[in-house]
C-alpha cells in the first residue's frame, strides 16, 4: 500500500457500526469468531454464566455482523454467551439469543480485534500476530513500539517480539508456519536465539567471516533438531555467561571461544556448555532480597493513608513499569505443548 | 444327489455375487476386486456366516470415480451459484486442498479446478500447509469465501486439526465451506461448533450404518455376529477409526472408519479384504 493509500493510525482503531438491527438467532445462526481461542475461558466463571443464563436467558444482546454467503452471523462481541447457549443446546434447553447486527469490520479492524483477544490467550502462538502485526505496520505506516502497543493493545515487549521475529527472513519463518508439530520450529526459539546471534556477529568476527549470520542461524536450527537445545530459555544462559564475565578479559575469553565452539560443534548441548561459566548465583540472590527489602520498607511507610501522594504514585508506577518488563523477559518459554496429532486418515 | 444339486445352485449364486462384485466395484483403485480376490475374501467365512456378509457388501455405498466426479462438480456449482448471489466473485474464493499432494482432497481440487475453470476465473489455490500464502491472499483480498475440498469426512478429526491451524491466519471476512461428495453426521457436529458450512451430497447418519451401534437396519442377531467376526480380525479396531463403521467407500480409498471386515488387515495377513485400503496392502518391490 503507498504511503498516501494508509490510514492514519487513529482512524484504524477497531470500531462498531451499529445497523440499527436486534435479532433473536439460534445457537445455528452464530459463527464463532476464527479469532476467539478456546484456551480464553475459565471453566468456572463460564459455568455461573450457563447458569444464569438456563435461568433468565441471555439478558445482554450479543454484537455480531453477517458472513456474507453464509446465512450465519460472525461474533464481534458476546463469545461467553454464546458458548453457553451452545452447552445448553447440547442438554436439550434450546435458547435464544439477542444480537446486536452490526456492518462487518475492516481488515485492520479485524486485526485489532484479533490482537485484543490475543492478549488473553494462555498459550499464545507468536507467528500469526507477528504477521498480522506485520499486516498493520504496513497499511498504517506505523513502526513505533509504543503506538504500535496502544493501537494493538498488545504490550511493548510483545510489539518488540513480534518485530525480532520479523527480522528473520521468510526461510526462517517458515520454519515456524510448518503445521506438524513435529516438524515446526517454536517461534520462541528465533526471539531467544536473537540476541545470541547477535553477540555471535559482534564477539566472533572471523566465524560470522566463514558461516555468515544464516550459517551460524543454521547451525542452531540443526542443533535444534538434533535435541542439543533441549529449552530455548537456554539460550539465555549464553548471555548470562557473558554479562557475568564482561568486566573481566581473560575470564571472557574461554566464553567467546566456547560461544564458537557451541555454534560449530552441533552436538555440543547449551547448558553443558555454558554452565561453567555462571557457577555463581549472586546476583539472583541480590535481587530477591532487594524484593524483600522493598516491600518490607514500603510497608513500614505505612503509606496507604497519604494525602501529598503524586510523587509517590509516579514513583510506584515506575517501578511497576519496569518489573512488568522484567518479569515479561522472564516469562518467556518454550511454545506451548504440541497437540498431539490424531491417527486418522479418510 | 439332492446335496449335489443344492452345492451346484449354492455355487451360482456365489458366481452371480462374484460377478456383482467386481462390476459394482469395477474402479476401485487401492486394488482391483476381480473374482478370485472375491471368492477367497468370501472363503475366509464360516459357511453359516457368509449370506449375512454378503448381504452387508451389498450395503457398501460404493461411489465410482465418474460418480464423484459429478457430485463434486454438481455441488461446486450450487455453491458457487449461491456465493454470486451475494457478490462473492471468483476471484475472491480461495481454494484450500487439506492434505498431501496425491491425498484425495488434492484429487478432488484438481478434478474442480479442470472441470470448472477455475483457475481462468482467477480463483485462489492453497496449500493448507502454505499458512503463510493463506494469510497474504486473505489479506489482499480482506473478504470471500473459503471452500476446503475433500471427498469424505468421518469424524471430522482430521479436518478440524487443519483447519484449526489454519484459522490463525485468516484475515478478514470470510465464509467457509467444507466441499465433499459424503460427511458423517459426526463430522457435521465438529464443523458447525465452528460454523463451517458442509456442502455435501451424501450425510451418512450413524443409523444408516449397519454396524454401528445406534442402527437397527439390520436384524440384532446378526449384527452381533458380524460385529464379533470384525473383532476377531482387528481387536483394536474392528469397526474403524473410533467405532464409526462407514459403509461408503470412494473408488480411490476406503475411509479408516470401514469395518475390518470390508478393509482386512494390515498387509492383508492374516485375513484378506475385499476393499482395502492403499496402506492395508503389502508393499510389492
Amino acid at each position: 500500500m503507498s504511503p498516501r493509500m494508509q490510514k492514519k493510525p487513529e482512524e484504524a482503531v477497531a470500531s462498531v457500526v451499529p445497523q440499527g438491527l436486534l435479532r433473536k438467532l439460534n445457537v445455528s445462526d452464530i459463527k464463532p469468531s476464527v479469532t476467539n481461542p478456546r484456551q480464553l475461558f475459565d471453566k468456572a466463571p463460564l459455568d455461573a454464566l450457563k447458569e444464569n443464563i438456563r435461568q433468565h436467558g441471555v439478558l445482554v444482546p450479543i454484537t455480531v455482523y453477517e458472513v456474507k454467503g453464509q446465512n450465519k452471523y460472525a461474533i464481534l462481541d458476546g463469545e461467553r454467551r454464546y458458548r453457553c447457549c451452545q452447552e445448553l443446546q447440547e442438554e436439550g434447553v434450546t435458547i435464544t439469543i439477542p444480537a446486536n447486527i452490526v456492518a462487518p469490520p475492516d481488515k485492520i479492524a479485524s486485526i485489532l480485534y484479533m490482537f485484543s483477544i490475543h492478549n488473553f490467550r494462555e498459550s499464545w502462538e507468536l507467528m500469526p500476530t507477528a504477521l498480522s502485526l506485520k499486516v498493520v505496520m504496513e497499511a498504517l505506516g506505523e513502526t513505533d513500539n509504543s503506538r504500535l502497543s496502544k493501537l494493538t493493545g498488545l504490550s511493548e515487549p510483545q510489539v518488540e517480539r513480534c518485530k525480532v521475529l520479523l527480522s528473520f527472513s521468510d526461510k526462517y519463518q517458515n520454519l515456524s508456519l510448518n503445521p506438524d508439530p513435529k516438524e515446526r520450529i517454536p517461534s520462541n526459539f528465533w526471539i531467544e536465539a536473537y540476541p545470541v546471534l547477535n553477540l555471535a556477529e559482534e564477539v566472533l568476527p572471523g566465524l560470522r567471516k566463514r558461516l555468515g549470520r544464516d550459517g551460524m542461524t543454521d547451525n542452531l536450527v540443526e542443533k535444534y533438531r538434533a535435541k542439543r537445545i533441549k529449552s530455548v530459555i537456554h539460550f539465555r544462559r549464553i548471555l548470562e555467561a557473558f554479562e557475568i564475565n564482561s568486566e573481566d578479559k581473560s575470564k571472557q575469553k574461554p566464553v567467546v571461544e566456547r560461544l564458537e565452539n557451541y555454534i560449530t560443534d552441533i552436538q555440543l548441548e547449551t547448558r553443558k556448555a555454558f554452565d561453567d561459566f555462571v557457577v555463581d548465583n549472586r546476583r539472583v540472590q541480590n535481587a530477591i532480597k532487594a524484593c524483600d527489602d522493598f516491600v518490607s520498607q514500603l510497608e513500614r511507610g505505612k503509606l496507604e493513608h497519604v494525602i501529598d501522594k503524586d510523587e509517590l504514585t509516579s514513583a510506584l508506577k515506575r517501578v511497576n513499569s519496569y518489573v512488568e518488563a522484567l518479569l515479561s523477559r522472564l516469562e518467556g518459554a518454550d511454545q506451548p505443548g504440541a497437540v498431539a496429532s490424531q491417527d486418522e486418515h479418510e | 444327489m439332492l446335496k449335489t444339486i443344492k452345492t451346484t445352485i449354492q455355487n451360482i449364486r456365489y458366481f452371480r455375487f462374484y460377478t456383482w462384485a467386481v462390476f459394482h466395484f469395477s474402479d476401485y483403485k487401492p486394488q482391483p476386486v476381480t473374482i478370485p480376490r472375491v471368492a477367497k475374501w468370501l472363503s475366509q467365512f464360516d459357511e453359516k456366516d457368509k449370506q449375512s456378509i454378503i448381504d452387508l457388501l451389498h450395503q457398501v455405498n460404493y461411489i465410482s470415480e465418474k460418480q464423484t466426479e459429478s457430485l463434486i462438480v454438481k455441488l461446486h456449482a450450487n455453491l458457487w451459484e449461491r456465493l454470486a448471489a451475494v457478490n462473492i466473485t471468483s476471484k475472491n474464493i480461495i481454494y484450500v486442498h487439506l492434505h498431501d499432494p496425491g491425498s484425495s482432497s488434492s484429487v478432488m481440487l484438481n478434478m474442480l479446478r479442470d472441470r470448472a475453470l477455475l483457475e481462468r476465473r482467477g480463483s485462489h489455490f492453497v496449500d493448507s500447509k502454505n499458512v503463510r500464502e493463506l494469510h497474504e491472499i486473505t489479506s489482499k483480498l480482506e473478504q470471500g469465501a473459503i471452500i476446503y475440498v475433500d471427498d469424505f469426512s468421518g469424524s471430522g478429526d482430521q479436518f478440524c486439526e487443519v483447519r484449526d491451524y489454519l484459522k490463525d491466519y485468516i484475515v478478514g471476512n470470510f465464509s467457509e465451506f467444507f466441499l465433499l461428495p459424503c460427511i458423517c453426521e459426526e463430522a457435521i457436529y465438529e464443523l458447525g461448533k465452528r460454523g463451517i458450512e458442509a456442502v455435501a451430497e451424501i450425510l451418512h447418519a450413524k443409523a444408516d450404518r449397519p454396524l454401528h451401534n445406534m442402527s437397527s437396519i439390520i436384524d440384532k442377531r446378526t449384527k452381533n455376529r458380524l460385529v464379533e467376526i470384525s473383532h476377531k480380525i482387528d481387536k483394536r479396531g474392528g469397526l474403524g477409526y473410533k467405532s464409526m463403521a462407514t459403509m461408503v467407500v470412494f473408488y480411490r480409498n476406503a475411509p479408516t472408519s470401514t469395518p475390518s471386515l470390508l478393509r482386512g488387515n494390515i498387509k492383508q495377513k492374516p485375513f484378506v479384504g475385499i476393499l482395502p485400503r492403499t496402506t492395508d496392502l503389502p508393499v510389492t518391490s
